[in-house]
């Protein structure tokens, strides 16, 4: 029943969002509909660009799940982040430089992602908290360096315990739960987030049947389309 | 009654995209023991980690299903690094049956573990 719901609260929030703008995945995305479309991605291990160093972890731990899920080959992050530091690579950035095609060569890799992290920020304000989270996510062929895909969000993430009825209780509890929280779960949730608007690959029953999907156009992009 | 199940249906299907795995991968608790292992690296947080990487091949097998991409290169891996290097051999071999797009990266392992077919 609480899943019943959840599904009716989806489909009114969906409904709400009548006047966002919306694509289809093929309209989006053409490249990940033909012989473009990566079979092996490389996930870059994430870049973060907040003094949050922990959050770099949250994020590279839960994105072979998802993004696995959605039918690609991943080669897992901390194996990824071994060879580099191997070749001397400490960090992701500096990796922003070189040509793609050194990953096909070397990874047998179709696409190279880069997962960038631009805030993660904790609060708890008297009987609530919560995480705001900014990500970006850029898919790269590895043959022509095209980006195949691309997605960046910004979301507060509650984190609030659940209420006891007393509110002094509930202020410690509140504190103690941002201090303590399990943010794995939380990235995770992020990062199958970013992906559900990813057109599904290879081994996904979905594979090419996703086309006509809908997909909300982020209102940043619609702006620069209309200028 | 069987409209108001279509129409969950339908709803679920459009906002499942992302929750619904179309794969059939079970990962059970994988990114929480990696986590905990990259946090506190330990003989017992790692053993932890080598634990359910083996538990999802299990998985997989009792399921009938495919191992998800990753897990026998990283078993592999771990194993490697604590010198089991025949076994270790084994499951980069099992990933490149698996996933034949694995076997430059796989190469790759190779050269950075000295190892040799």
């Amino acid at each position: 029943m609480k899943n019943l719901t959840m599904i009716l609260i989806g489909g009114l929030f969906l409904a709400g969002c009548g006047s966002i703008p919306t694509q289809t995945k093929l309209e989006a995305y053409p490249a990940m509909y033909d012989d473009r479309q990566p079979l092996s991605v490389l996930v870059i291990p994430a870049i973060n660009k907040t003094t949050a160093a922990d959050a770099t972890d949250y994020f590279n731990v839960t994105i072979t799940e998802p993004l696995s899920n959605l039918g690609y080959y991943t080669m897992p992050v901390e194996i990824v982040k071994d060879i580099f530091l191997k070749e001397g690579i400490v960090d992701s950035q500096m990796i922003k430089g070189i040509p793609t095609s050194v990953f096909r060569k070397n990874f047998g890799a179709d696409a190279v992602l880069f997962v960038t992290i631009n805030a993660w920020d904790k609060n708890y304000i008297v009987i609530s908290g919560n995480v705001t989270v900014s990500m970006e996510y850029v898919m790269l062929s590895t043959d022509s360096n095209e980006i195949l895909w691309q997605y960046s969000a910004t979301q507060v993430i509650d984190t609030t315990a659940d209420s006891s009825g007393f509110i002094i209780a509930d202020l410690i509890a509140t504190a103690l739960t941002t201090a303590t929280t399990d943010y794995v779960p939380i990235a995770k949730q992020v990062n199958y987030q970013a992906f559900a608007g990813l057109p599904h690959g290879q081994y996904s029953s979905l594979h090419r049947t996703d086309m006509e999907q809908a997909i909300l156009v982020s209102l940043k992009e619609a702006a620069t389309d209309e200028n | 009654m069987k409209l108001y199940s279509i129409l969950i249906m339908t709803l679920v299907i459009f906002i499942g995209g992302c929750a619904t795995p179309n794969t059939g991968y079970y990962w059970e608790n994988y990114s929480g023991t990696l986590y905990n292992y990259k946090k506190n690296p330990n003989e017992n947080t790692k053993q932890k980690h080598i634990k359910e990487l083996e538990k999802i091949i299990q998985k997989a097998a009792s399921k009938g299903s495919r191992v998800p991409p990753g897990i026998h290169a990283e078993l592999g891996y771990m194993l490697a690094k604590q010198g089991n290097k025949s076994t270790a051999i084994e499951q980069f071999q099992k990933e490149t049956i698996t996933y034949p797009e694995s076997k430059n990266f796989i190469e790759r392992i190779y050269m950075m573990l000295g190892l040799r077919e």
